[in-house]
């Protein structure tokens, strides 16, 4: 096969593609160099799931919409989700790279592997494309859209790399200033680590310079009525003796939405948002009429 | 059964230990920080290598210890918290959630 990808410039397949990802929904789009996943653990670096890779090319989007974030109902962003928008978009990109370049392009699944790890940190592979930085909550922002979802592939096609914002989008200057003053910030009063929560840290010099995450915790809270959930539920079925209670177990709120959640779900779920809600990136965008 | 599970005693042998290599709570964990600043956790690997275990086991017992690390009533504190946190931001905005700190700063101040 000839690829068209021959005759065209690393920069003008790039833009093709930025203004293809863009028309399809991307709020944001970079491209990461394959080989700067240094820091990734070894086994889930772009090289190792497609042997080749070059670059990585991330889009973001599918925001939750300012109404979700306004709703007093946690159960409800509990119950949305947008990410597999953004998987579907990402799917196309890589569709595109391998019908009108020529090139592999591996999406990354938005799933784990069996060892319940990321195939590939999409997170930071959105980083390492300058679509935004890692908070101190560990969403990836973005300065202009706050949080949103990413989806990555990786191809052989080479691209020239946008490389990390030199400027992170978190700690925002309102939370540096709520630091300097509470020795805290909107999120980290959230889900503070040593009250029962999940996340802390310290900032210096308007930067991260520590973090904290209890992540078994946030699994708790992230997939409480997911894959997590019904394995308690399913175990606390099965050590009871009592035929009613069983029953009653079973026939539970709490059970049956697990249930549904699974059924109804063929995407990740992050089931928890309490820290985003309270996040002040882009804050002006949630405030509507 | 067909497929592989660990032996409850390798389990309970080795399951603090490789939560802890794992980082079951992350300190210092993320990409960006310096490499001098950094903790990330070991891979199944090389928790492996370190404790003399095969991966695979490793890679169970990890994956077993997560779902245990907290019981079914973290689940029920999850949806709780859950509620709380969105409703207090619904009806007071960022000083439902961040009031007491402020108190406490005042309170530090004062002292
Ligand atoms: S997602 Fe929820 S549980 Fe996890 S860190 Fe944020 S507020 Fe805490
Ligand atoms: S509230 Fe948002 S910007 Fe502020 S510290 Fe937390 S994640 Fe960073």
């Amino acid at each position: 096969m000839t690829a068209p990808a021959e005759r065209m410039s690393a920069d003008n397949i790039k833009g093709e593609l930025l203004a293809f990802a863009a028309k399809g929904g991307a709020l944001v789009a970079g491209v990461a160099d394959a080989n700067a996943f240094g820091a990734a653990p070894e086994g889930h670096r772009p090289g190792d799931l497609l042997p080749g890779a070059k670059s990585v090319f991330v889009v973001g989007g599918a925001q939750p919409r300012a109404a979700d974030w306004k709703s007093p109902h946690a159960s409800f962003m509990e119950t949305s989700s947008t990410s597999d928008r953004i998987n579907a978009l990402g799917l196309r990109v890589a569709n595109q790279i391998e019908r009108n370049y020529g090139y592999y392009a591996l999406m990354v699944p938005a799933g784990v592997d069996r060892g319940r790890q990321p195939f590939v940190s999409v997170a930071f592979a959105a980083e390492l494309a300058g679509c935004g930085s890692k908070s101190i909550a560990g969403p990836v922002l973005n300065r202009d859209h706050g949080f949103m979802y990413y989806s990555a592939l990786i191809t052989t096609l080479p691209l020239p790399a946008d490389g990390p914002l030199e400027d992170p989008v978190c700690p925002a200057p309102a939370c540096v200033d709520m630091w300097d003053e509470h020795g805290t910030t909107p999120c980290l009063a959230t889900c503070p680590i040593d009250e029962g929560g999940c996340l802390g840290g310290c900032i210096k010099d308007g930067r991260i310079t520590e973090t904290r995450y209890d992540r078994a915790r946030c699994t708790t809270r992230a997939q409480t009525y997911w894959a997590p959930g019904f394995q308690q539920a399913l175990q606390a079925t099965l050590e009871e003796k009592d035929d009613a209670k069983r029953r009653m177990i079973i026939n539970s709120s709490g059970f049956t939405r697990t249930l549904w959640s699974m059924t109804y779900s063929n995407v990740s779920q992050g089931q928890c948002f309490e820290c985003m809600r309270v996040c002040p990136v882009a804050r002006p965008k949630h405030d509507l009429r | 059964m067909s497929f592989f599970f660990v032996d409850p005693e390798i389990y309970e042998k080795h399951k603090d230990d490789v939560l802890a290599l794992s980082q079951s709570i992350q300190v210092n964990y993320p990409e960006h920080l310096p490499p001098d600043q950094r903790s990330p956790a070991l891979s199944d690997r090389q928790i492996a290598e370190r404790l003399g275990l095969d991966e695979r086991t490793v890679r169970e017992i990890r994956c077993v210890g997560e779902r245990e690390y907290y019981d079914i009533e973290e689940y029920d504190r999850a949806a709780i918290f859950k509620e709380t946190q969105c409703r207090a931001y619904a009806e007071k905005g960022l000083s439902g959630i961040t009031a007491k700190y402020v108190e406490r700063a005042r309170a530090a101040k004062k002292d």
